[in-house]
């Protein structure tokens, strides 16, 4: 990628061609190769199949709300929102190549702000009784983005694994404050409600006017997601975007050819957090209560698993990993009914919750010894497959 | 249709500004410039066009100065040379490969005033060269880089100074661009356009307004070639030298009469690539561009996946099936074949068409050499509609040409609708007269004489045949095509008093992806023998696959299994020829052959002559027991 379209004036003749400017570009149909103008070049869905395919995926995500039980709908609900975590930490570890372990952290300044701004003013923990997710979402993601934002400077003078050491200490720091914090975390093993979810007086956890709870959640998180990943594609195809690239691919020479280094760092670190604070104050509306002990390593390394998993440096992967990492736990119940050997006893051995956490390990093995683009590059390579009919290259 | 001052002779340049006062906004031509094809409007070209013209009338260009371009295929080829027409100048068109010392002589012998070169590269050469051609007053040069700022030849003009220079003299003269316009009649030279001269230095063919004239009525508005005729909505891509009569043909005179769009492609070099990108309507290459594109496949299906390889050779197979069985209806479909194309075209021929570049092709033509049918053939077979045509310079390119439905492989077609085209008596000569045929060689009434007869009729320099073909249904008339035997001068005459035409022997071994050049040598000699050489991509990737190291073009072709190998292709073509014309033995040409070495003309053809002196001894050889 280069860093910046080049000015539309680069040739002289072009100031003896005025009207071209301003005439809306166009290209002859069926041609999808042939660009008469940089917009149609950087196009977010630049063919009809990525049209389709995108529309399609959306309209069957929404017709899902009225089709699949409540139960589900939750699970896939929880799954959108780690999805907006994960394209969070996409955007500075995939994108900027910014390894961070402390994504947990930042999910959790955006749980605790949300939930204190939306709680119960009377209630036993602390809440400031402004209810409106326009309010607290925002609130959230600006809170932890501060957050990221007092931590980026450690990103400029720290790269590679002295950075992961340095963010996975972000964690255990928070995982203590958040314990000992009774009145803003109710303390753990005790917990607190979490956000109020209402959006123009509408409070969308009880049964509304879209359906019940479980299914009126379910589309606000899926527009959320959209929105959020939406926003991510369109930054990592700008100015920005490149400048993550390059400093990704080799920081010393994304500054010498004219990537302000703090800044895009700084940049990154704030607008990932904002993405995990807003995930994190969203996450907990599902299931109405949390528990400071949430906040942990654990949480960081499965973000880290959706992005390694699902595709580094890319949105639709984020997506993908985090549907996946998420709906594993529902797959793996099922295993006992399959393979009798497992047992969903947890006192007898092997149980499902062994095989889960050793799934994990080994997908994160598999992934980066075979398919180190994840899911994505899965579907990559599908794609190229027919792409390059009846041909290989 | 509606100016000022009406001109009375229809040329391209009226037909641009009239159809840039019809379709202002439409689509003229498209250039690739950092990546994005910027599109040129029909109103933008003519005000470049006017602009160029009054430039020209600036400079002092007189009715019939001439005007040189030297420049690759690109946009401002176009502006120079409707400029240079609308002042009533005569175009001339050099090959972007012409070395200096050719320059020299084009020029030199054009008289040119004005030459608009591309680059540094063109630039040289005529600064070179320019004492030598005391009539060029002015070098406009395109692209600055290299130029600007470092030569202080006093000749020199920079383009953007060139269209000021333009502008400045259309606020003083606003009409004196209209008013030349409108002088111009229809025996007025148009263009000089230099034959290749694979014997001798190039001649300069002079063809006047009227000639082009019936050229775009016979070839662009007629449908002389395409059925139905072009339209605003046809893609052409323009990659072959604009010098060149075909390429103007379906660069210029169809973009200005039809309004076909033009693409221009980036290089030479890219054409595979523009062709996916801009996948033309219509398409018109020379016999290696098929050549090539027929070795590109055989490249890529070999390094494909096996499940891949193994689809594609059946596909390829079958085509080829229906290739014959379209050779036979003389390129109809029969149900049969239709049906069994429509499921290729699902699982093989849509994909590899796109990826040809070649999937909205609706008419493809091979001409200005003669092509091995059985390339023809495998382009009709995977649906590409593909025809020969035949034409020349000297007759403004119209002659015979397949017509679409009408096809018969291995000729070169049915002479246009009111063109007439006759065999010589004596020695089966193509013999052409109508409207199209030339004015005469420039400064060379000798040779015009030559080939232009007291009665108009031009001899064309071929040999050739007519074919009969039997009516399909009762009632029809019977199809009269013309097959080419070969260049009169090229015919061989074995030692034993045998006629022989080498082109059809060649074009049979160059059909094979493995061989690039061949030519046939044997005049006065026992037996016939071959100079060739082998096509470096193709066999290099066959070596590879054997796991053959090789450094070099010399030492891959010395390897002695690709001897055997171009062996076995020469044995197989031997097999079709009768016992004099098979190739008894043959030598590689140690190099490949390269125009700024004298070898190949700027059209690409292989100057025998040349070849037989640089590679004498190889020959000789080959006579040696």
């Amino acid at each position: 990628m280069s860093t910046g379209a080049p000015p539309e004036t680069a040739r002289p003749e072009a100031a003896g061609r005025p009207a071209a400017a301003r005439r809306r570009a166009r290209r002859p149909g069926g041609r999808p190769l042939l660009y008469t103008s940089y917009a149609q070049d950087m196009a977010l869905l630049d063919t009809r199949a990525k049209k389709i395919w995108f529309y399609g995926i959306v309209l069957a995500a929404l017709l899902a709300s009225q089709v699949l039980v409540d139960d589900m709908l939750s699970l896939l609900a929880m799954a959108y929102v780690v999805a907006i975590g994960a394209i969070g930490l996409n955007i500075v570890t995939g994108y900027a190549g910014q390894v961070s372990l402390g994504h947990a952290f930042f999910l959790a300044i955006g749980a605790y702000t949300g939930a204190a701004i939306s709680g119960d003013p009377d209630g036993r923990v602390l809440g400031l009784g402004v209810t409106s997710i326009l309010v607290w979402l925002p609130a959230a993601g600006l809170a932890a983005a501060l957050a990221g934002v007092i931590v980026a400077p450690l990103a400029t003078r720290l790269r590679g694994l002295y950075l992961a050491i340095v963010t996975l200490g972000l964690v255990f720091l928070g995982e203590h404050i958040f314990k000992e914090w009774d009145q803003l975390t109710g303390g753990p093993g005790v917990g607190r409600p979490a956000a109020v979810v209402e959006l123009f007086g509408l409070r969308l956890d009880r049964p509304g006017p879209l359906g019940s709870k479980e299914q009126q959640l379910y589309l606000l998180m899926l527009v959320l997601l959209v929105v959020f990943a939406v926003a991510a594609r369109n930054l990592a195809r700008s100015r920005i975007g490149r400048g993550f690239a390059a400093i990704r691919d080799r920081d010393i020479a994304a500054e010498v050819i004219g990537v302000p280094l703090t800044r895009y760092k700084l940049l990154a670190f704030a607008i990932s957090s904002f993405y995990a604070g807003c995930a994190g104050a969203l996450l907990y509306t599902v299931t109405g209560f949390f528990d400071p002990g949430s906040f942990n390593l654990l949480m960081s390394v499965q973000f880290i698993a959706m992005v390694l998993i699902g595709g580094v440096a890319t949105i639709s992967g984020s997506i993908a990993g985090a549907l996946f990492i998420t709906l594993l736990p529902r797959l793996t119940r099922e295993l006992p009914a399959l393979v009798p050997v497992i047992s969903a006893d947890t006192t007898q051995t092997p149980n499902v919750f062994q095989v889960e956490t050793v799934l994990y390990g080994l997908l994160i093995v598999l992934f980066l010894v075979f398919e180190p683009r994840g899911l994505f590059g899965v579907w990559i390579r599908v794609r190229n497959y027919w792409k390059s009919w009846p041909f290989s290259y | 249709m509606s100016t000022a001052i009406r001109t009375t002779t229809t040329t391209i340049v009226t037909r641009v500004r009239d159809r840039a006062a019809a379709t202002p906004d439409g689509v003229a031509m498209r250039e690739k410039e950092l990546g994005i094809w910027r599109e040129v409007t029909w109103a933008e070209y003519w005000e470049q066009v006017t602009l160029v013209a009054a430039a020209l009338l600036a400079l002092g260009v007189e009715p019939g100065d001439r005007v040189a371009v030297h420049m690759e295929n690109r946009r401002e080829w176009l502006y120079c040379d409707l400029g240079t027409v609308a002042v009533r100048g005569i175009t001339v068109g050099l090959y972007p490969t012409n070395p200096a010392p050719e320059v020299a002589y084009l020029l030199g012998h054009s008289g040119a005033k004005v030459l608009v070169a591309e680059d540094q590269e063109q630039v040289d050469k005529a600064l070179a060269v320019a004492d030598e051609c005391p009539a060029l007053e002015r070098v406009v040069y395109v692209e600055p880089r290299g130029v600007r700022g470092r030569y202080s030849d006093p000749r020199l003009m920079a383009w953007p100074d060139f269209l000021a220079l333009g502008a400045e003299h259309a606020r003083a003269h606003p009409e004196a661009v209209a008013e030349r316009m409108a002088a111009a009649r229809p025996d007025d030279p148009m263009t000089l356009i230099y034959t290749s001269g694979t014997t001798g230095p190039p001649k300069g063919a002079i063809l006047t307004v009227a000639n082009i004239e019936y050229a775009v009525e016979r070839l662009v508005l007629g449908g002389g070639f395409t059925s139905p005729p072009p339209s605003e909505r046809d893609l052409s891509l323009s990659y072959l030298p604009l010098c060149h009569v075909a390429e103007r043909a379906f660069t210029v005179w169809y973009n200005a009469a039809a309004g076909v769009q033009v693409n221009f492609a980036e290089s030479i070099d890219t054409v595979q690539a523009n062709l996916r990108e801009v996948q033309p309507t219509i398409l018109f290459g020379v016999p290696r561009i098929w050549e090539k594109v027929l070795a590109s496949v055989e490249i890529r299906v070999g390094s494909a996946t096996p499940a891949k390889r193994a689809l594609t050779r059946f596909w390829l197979r079958v085509a080829d099936r229906i290739g014959d069985a379209l050779v036979r209806n003389h390129g109809n479909h029969t149900p049969l074949t239709r049906l069994v194309y429509a499921v290729g075209w699902v699982m093989c021929y849509r994909a590899l068409r796109e990826r040809l570049g070649m999937r909205r092709v609706r008419y493809a033509a091979s001409g200005a050499a003669p092509i091995a049918p059985d390339v023809l053939k495998f382009f009709m077979g995977i649906g590409v509609p593909m025809h020969e045509l035949y034409g020349m310079t000297e007759n403004t390119a119209i002659a015979t040409g397949n017509r679409p439905g009408r096809v018969v492989l291995g000729t070169v077609g049915e002479p246009h609708p009111g063109v007439e085209v006759r065999l010589d008596e004596a020695t089966g000569e193509i013999l052409t007269r109508h409207p199209g045929n030339f004015a005469g060689y420039w400064r060379d009434p000798r040779a015009t004489a030559d080939v232009l007869d007291e009665d108009g009729w031009l001899h064309t320099g071929d040999v050739g045949e007519w074919v009969e073909t039997p009516p399909r249904r009762p009632g029809e008339e019977p199809m009269r095509h013309l097959k080419i035997t070969d260049r009169m001068k090229d015919i061989i005459i074995t030692a034993g008093g045998k006629n022989v035409a080498p082109s059809e022997i060649e074009n049979a071994l160059k059909a094979s992806p493995y061989i690039k050049e061949a030519v046939v040598v044997g005049d006065r000699r026992p037996y016939l023998t071959a100079l060739i050489g082998i096509e470096q991509d193709t066999v290099g990737e066959w070596a590879r696959r054997r796991g053959l190291p090789y450094t070099t073009y010399r030492d891959l072709s010395e390897k002695p299994e690709v001897r055997e190998l171009v062996q076995g292709v020469v044995t197989a073509v031997n097999a079709r020829f009768a016992r004099v014309e098979q190739i008894k033995r043959f030598a590689f040409l140690p190099k490949e052959l390269d125009h700024e070495d004298g070898e190949l003309t700027a059209t690409q053809k292989v100057r025998r002559g040349a070849i037989a002196n640089l590679f004498e001894d190889l020959v000789e050889g080959m006579y040696r027991t």
